[in-house]
């Protein structure tokens, strides 16, 4: 990898951490991060004044995100071809699991919305999962370049 | 085949920067004045200030247009013009004037209104920067 590519990857890290900064302080802000929080948000709440989401605005919501998620993900991780991890199990269950959260985080909300209240529950933890899996892919990066 | 296809990439990258100096004037302002009416609002003029949602989702969005935009122009002009010693400096400057600009202005609005004048030097530092990093690929793209 030529020397000035490392330099627009660390660059990219650096936002990537800025974007998933600003996501937690949205998520924490709009929603909630417990499950009654989650609930609300999705299914009302009169006494708080809370309307409802419906499938379309859900949808409206979650549009540019597809798009988003899917190309954060292919970017930051296609990375890790640059680290000495490449071939490894691992790579591949980060590969994974980062997508199957990303799918879960996107997607849960219209099981809420379906009466599946659990899947409250699932909308939290996807979000972790992803900033988790998202911050350890930066560290591995992080480590690869510094390292070489 | 490369060269219309990152000609035309660095021509849209060259216009998606100078209309977002275009839309910033209308929407967060370009002076000190402007950016701290738009975040704080003024009583006298009775302008109520950006609430937290809404400043919040301006700057996520912003952070990955953003990232997005400068990794591509990073990734061209490092292609085109690696040799250079200047190129370094000028990828620095931008992507550095770029992070400062976003983390300035959420520390204005959480923190200090004093950052707003960073944010401002820093927007037009990275503006100036990726203009000129798509002006010197296209350069090394037809020199070559």
């Amino acid at each position: 990898m030529h020397s000035l590519y490392k330099y627009a990857i660390v660059y990219f890290l650096l936002f990537s951490l800025l974007l998933l900064g600003s996501s937690f302080l949205l998520f924490e802000h709009k929603i909630g991060f417990s499950q009654l929080e989650v609930l609300n948000y999705y299914l009302g709440n009169e006494e708080s004044f809370m309307i409802a989401k419906t499938p379309l605005g859900l949808l409206k919501i979650i549009l540019p995100h597809i798009f988003a998620f899917g190309l954060f993900m292919m970017v930051i991780l296609h990375f890790l071809v640059f680290t000495n991890k490449r071939n490894s199990s691992e790579v591949l269950f980060i590969i994974y699991a980062a997508f199957i959260a990303a799918f879960l985080e996107l997607f849960s909300p219209f099981l809420i919305l379906g009466g599946i209240w659990i899947f409250a529950y699932v909308k939290i933890a996807s979000f972790f999962a992803m900033l988790g899996v998202s911050l350890y892919v930066s560290y591995l990066l992080f480590i690869s370049i510094v390292k070489e | 085949m490369m060269k219309p296809i990152l000609s035309g990439l660095l021509i849209f990258m060259f216009l998606y920067i100078v209309a977002d100096i275009f839309v910033k004037q209308q929407t967060i302002g370009l002076s000190s004045s402007e950016v701290s009416l738009t975040l704080f609002g003024n009583t006298e003029e009775f302008l109520d200030p950006i609430s937290k949602a809404v400043f919040l989702e301006t700057l996520h969005a912003e952070v990955f247009f953003l990232m997005m935009i400068l990794l591509m122009l990073s990734a061209v002009f490092i292609r085109l013009r690696a040799k250079k010693r200047f190129s370094i400096t000028l990828l620095n400057i931008t992507m550095t004037s770029a992070l400062l600009a976003l983390l300035s202005l959420a520390l204005a609005y959480f923190f200090s209104a004093s950052f707003i004048n960073l944010y401002v030097v820093t927007f037009f530092l990275w503006h100036c920067g990726a203009l000129l990093m798509s002006a010197l690929s296209l350069w090394s793209l037809y020199r070559a």
